[in-house]
């Protein structure tokens, strides 16, 4: 039982080959470039559900946040069809490796703090110190900040490793169990109406991926246009 | 077996039976020929379920059910094991 509920999260290889590489680019396969002023109707779907999100996520953001529409919105698009993939039976979910979270988290937040530093040093540096603290409390509030600003990039990557982790575990767990109640029958139908509620919730993975974009946009305004 | 096309320009459906070992021989097998492949069957799927007027759902669905099934034949060695059988 231990080594089966695990084994789901390791690297598919085949014969040694990482075919990995292909499960992380099967994605790219679902959103067709469009090539004409009215496409076909995969391609209209998603490009009204892009223009939503973008305008949503890009309104706060002043000239300059704007030049990272493409990175942002790519980024929703990756992270979104990767979990909802996931959901599908036996697939292997790339966002559960803390590898791939933290390539994604490190380089992005990386960004925005250099570009901070770059274009408004003063500013940036402001930030350690929140407005109206009291004299003594300066140096431990100094520290504080500097930590609470180094671990977002963790944040972020961890924070998507583990809901996505915890979540194909709980199915695994509780359909494992539905099965072995099957010959219990009175609690077989309430655990499997768990099992119902728990994927709905799941599928709010796209929630967490608004989470993600979010959290890394709410970022790139404060240290950019502040 | 003289045909007046050649062998290799024939499609599948036309080829004779016993030329089928020199028909798979002939066949591109550098990267560029296979690459070619890759885009010609992606592109007759994808022009006769999704790039049409009225596609539905069942273009991408079946998509998505060959992609299960493929991770099912990849899993299948950590899968026997649960099946319900009195020995394993």
């Amino acid at each position: 039982m231990n080594e089966n509920l695990f084994a789901s999260f390791a690297a598919p290889s085949m014969m040694g080959l990482p075919i990995v590489v292909l499960i992380v680019m099967f994605p790219s396969i679902l959103f067709p470039t469009p090539s004409r002023l009215i496409n076909n109707r995969l391609i209209s779907i998603q490009q009204w559900l892009i223009q939503l999100t973008s305008k949503q996520m890009l309104a706060i953001h002043n000239q300059k946040g704007r030049t990272w529409a493409l990175m942002l919105m790519s980024l929703i698009l990756f992270i979104g069809s990767t979990n909802l993939l996931g959901l599908l039976p036996h697939s292997f979910t790339p966002t559960t490796q803390l590898s791939m979270n933290l390539g994604m988290a490190i380089p992005l937040w990386a960004g925005t703090v250099i570009t901070g530093f770059r274009y408004k040093t003063k500013a940036s540096l402001a930030h350690f110190l929140p407005q109206g603290t009291p004299l003594p409390l300066i140096p431990m509030l100094v520290i504080i900040e500097t930590i609470s600003l180094f671990i977002q990039p963790m944040a972020l990557a961890v924070r998507l490793t583990a809901n996505i982790t915890a979540g194909h575990l709980l199915i695994h767990l509780i359909g494992g169990a539905t099965l072995a109640l099957i010959n219990i029958s009175v609690t077989t139908a309430f655990i499997t109406f768990i099992i119902l509620i728990l994927l709905t919730i799941l599928e709010f993975a796209v929630a967490l991926i608004q989470a993600y974009v979010f959290t890394l946009l709410v970022s790139l305004y404060l240290h950019d246009n502040t | 077996m003289a045909s007046p096309v050649p062998v290799k320009e024939k499609k599948l459906m036309e080829v004779k039976l016993g030329e089928l070992p020199g028909w798979i021989l002939m066949q591109d097998f550098t990267p560029k020929g296979i690459a070619g492949a890759f885009q010609r069957g992606y592109y007759r799927y994808y022009n006769k379920y999704i790039n049409v007027k009225k596609g539905g759902f069942a273009g991408i669905s079946m998509v998505l059910a060959a992609y299960v099934l493929f991770n099912y034949c990849h899993s299948y060695k950590e899968l026997k094991h649960e099946r319900l059988r009195k020995y394993h």
